[in-house]
This record gives C-alpha cells, structure tokens and sequence, in this order.
C-alpha cells in the first residue's frame, strides 16, 4: 500500500515537474536571448560591432562564463534559426 | 584635498617642460608634489636629467617624479586577466582565449583605459598635496578626459539589461525554485540576486569609479592647462580641444603660449612668423574668453634639470604672466 502511494507521489511529483519546466519555458528562452545579446553588446569587439569602453568589457569578461557559452550555442544553431524558433512553439 | 593639473597640447608645444616646470616650483613652496608623465613618448627623465620611468622617484625634498609604461601596464593587465580566467574556468581552453587576448591588447580605446587607469591609481594617494600629470598628445588625453562620461552611458544600459535578466532568473526560481543550469559541463545555480550576480557587481563598481573620475574632472580641484604655439594651426587645434573638453563639462583654466619669440628688430626671414604670431595672440584674446593666456618665450636652450626648471617656474609660471 505504502509503495503504490510512493509511485502515485512520485508521478504527480513528475507531472508537476514537467508543467512548471512548460510553463516557464519561454520565459527560459527569453532569459538566453537577452544573454546572449548581452554577451553579443559586451564582446562585440569581436565581430566588429559597436563596443563598450574596454576597460569595462576587460573587468566583465572573467564572470562571462554564462554567457560566453548562451551566445556560442546560439551562433552554432545560427543555420536554421527558423526552425530554432518553430521549435520554441512547438511547430512541426 | 590634492589638487590636480593636467597640462594637455599637440605633440611638440612643451608640454612636459612646462608641466616638470610648474610641479618643481609648487614643490619648492613646501607643497607635496607628484608629477607623473601618461605619455608613452617617455621624456619626463630626460626633462628632469633622472631616470624615472616605471617607478616613483625622488626628485627633491617635495617633489616625486614618474613616467608610467603604458605598454607594460597593458600587458601585466592582460596577463592577469588571462591567468585567472584560464584557471576559474576550465572550457575556456577549447576557446583559445591567447587569441582574445592578442585582439584586446590591439582594440581601439585600450591605451586610453590604461591611461584612465594610471590616473585613478595616482589621484588615490593621498600623501600628496599636488599632482601634476604630463599627458599624451591631446587627441588620446581628450578622449581619456571623455572616458568616464561615456563610459557611464554604456555602464546604466548595460546594468539595465542585466536587471532584466536577473528578473527573468527570477521568475523561473519562483516557479521551479533554484535555476540550475550547465556552465562548462557542471551544473552550476545561477543567482538573480543583484548582490550576489558578480556581472552586475563590477558593473555597479565600475560605474562608481567613473562617476567619482567624471566629477573630479569637472571639481574645482582639477585644473586643465592647454600648452601650444602662437601658430595658426595651433590656435585651431587648441580651440578643438576647448570644444571638445567644453562637451565633457571640463573647463580650461589656462592657455600657455609657448616658445613665443620677443624680438624687437626680427630679420626679414621670420618677419611673416612674427606676423602671424601677432595675429594669432589677437585672435586668441578675442575668441578664448575667460580663459588665461600666458606667454613664455622661446628659449636659448631647451632646459633640463630641476634647477633650469625652476628658473622658467620663477621667471614666467608663477605670476602667470598674462598676454
């Protein structure tokens, strides 16, 4: 009896995991677009894009690790970004 | 409160012997004095006759001397940055971050911060009642000058945008509570505190750094010189430089017309000179109001040594003789 209730609990546990990770899905993508284009503002030294002083990007550039790697991941799906965004609404 | 003189001109005009100038005849009336050269043309030593490249040298009773490396101090920077970056975080190795590096120590605006830097350093001690800085060329100390304030501009946008991704952190805690998330391969929890964000801490420093750069460069305490010729391309080049400090909010205190030649009966080949200088003096008094224009002449030899310069201190800097 006891386990049957551990497995029920277990269940809605994941169910309940499952729809707070949906329900704040878009809000995840939202948080990794402005990381990356925070990323992309502060490193656009990089690819030639208007920068901030450098002395600033020099001081950010060691707590960047976050971001450094949202903006890598974004470049390299950069191919078929139109696909990237039919599958952020579940598109197929 | 220490007092700070920048003396700021084209490359040339004797900017470094006016400025060892004035910091040795401060010195010499018992006010602690630090005269520090930003330019990397390195002639502060030879201004003085003493080595003081890199370190802060004794030069008299109350006058300490310096030259800064700019080069060397970008380096050391870097280098640092380099090292803890390549041991806090191990995935960077994939990245090849010497080659980041290479590109930073060349980008635009990095002699610039090293200069900044050098002046924040320097303003700090407090064990000086003066500090006289010697400047590079004035385009470069121009934008230094500048730098705090457009700094400022990028520092708010900046820490505008991270709020709003520590509010989104924030909304997906609410919901699943700690945000997790994989940083070079571990799982590492992602704060939305603004204390405890490490991006938004030294954005915040850095903004407190340059607003306290950005108003003592406006204060009373900061005095900005212009040293220049009585030539018609140095009174367009100083008028650009009062535009330019004017946008900044700093203003100019005093103009020193430098090398300028008294001479009463001039032979035929420096007439048109003469002229021109005479010209250029009218102009000057007419379009650079409120501001001191102060002449020294042109001098039989070019002076080395603190006793040569503080003879041009007493005979010409020190009732600011005025045009």
């Amino acid at each position: 009896m006891r386990n049957l209730f551990e497995v029920i609990k277990g269940f809605f546990k994941g169910v309940d995991r499952g729809m707070r990770e949906v329900s704040t899905s878009l809000i995840q993508n939202e948080l990794e677009e402005y990381e990356n284009a925070f990323a992309l503002l502060t490193m656009g030294f990089l690819s030639g894009l208007p920068s901030p002083p450098t002395g600033l990007v020099i001081r950010l550039f060691p707590h960047m690790q976050r971001e450094i790697q949202v903006m890598m991941s974004k470049s390299s799906g950069l191919f078929d970004a139109f696909g990237s965004t039919m599958g952020k609404f579940s598109v197929d | 409160m220490t007092n700070i003189y920048f003396f700021l001109g084209k490359g040339g005009v004797g900017k470094t012997t006016i400025s060892s100038a004035w910091a040795a005849g401060l010195a010499k009336i018992g006010r602690k004095t630090l005269l520090v050269s930003l330019d990397p043309a390195h002639t502060l030593s030879d201004a003085l006759n003493v080595m003081v490249t890199g370190r802060i040298k004794r030069i008299s009773d109350s006058l300490d001397a310096t030259e800064i490396d700019i080069d060397q101090m970008i380096q050391d920077y870097l280098q640092d940055v380099s090292t803890t970056m390549k041991s806090t975080y191990r995935y960077l190795s994939t990245l090849n971050i010497d080659r980041y590096f290479n590109i930073l120590k060349n980008s635009p605006g990095v002699e610039e911060y090293a200069i900044l830097e050098g002046i924040k350093e320097f303003v700090s001690k407090d064990e000086y009642d003066i500090i006289v800085f010697d400047t590079p060329p004035a385009g470069m100390m121009v934008r230094v000058l500048g730098m705090p304030r457009v700094s400022l501009v990028w520092t708010e946008s900046l820490i505008a945008m991270r709020r709003k991704i520590l509010s989104r952190r924030r909304m997906i805690e609410n919901v699943q509570g700690r945000f997790e998330a994989d940083v070079g391969g571990e799982k590492v929890v992602l704060t939305s505190e603004e204390k405890e964000d490490p991006v938004m801490q030294e954005l915040v420093s850095y903004k407190n750094e340059m607003e306290a750069l950005r108003n003592l460069f406006s204060s009373q305490s900061c005095k900005v010189s212009i040293v220049t010729m009585a030539e018609e391309l140095a009174l367009s080049e100083t008028e650009r430089i009062i535009g330019a400090l004017k946008e900044f909010y700093i203003p100019v205190e005093k103009v020193y017309l430098n090398k300028y030649m008294r001479i009463e009966n001039p032979p035929e080949e420096i007439i048109g000179k003469i002229e021109e200088q005479g010209s250029v003096v009218m102009r000057m008094k007419e379009e650079l109001k409120g501001i001191d224009i102060i002449e020294i002449p042109m001098l039989r030899s070019s002076p080395r040594g603190v006793e040569v310069l503080l003879a041009l201190y007493r005979d010409y800097l020190k009732e600011g003789e005025k045009v």
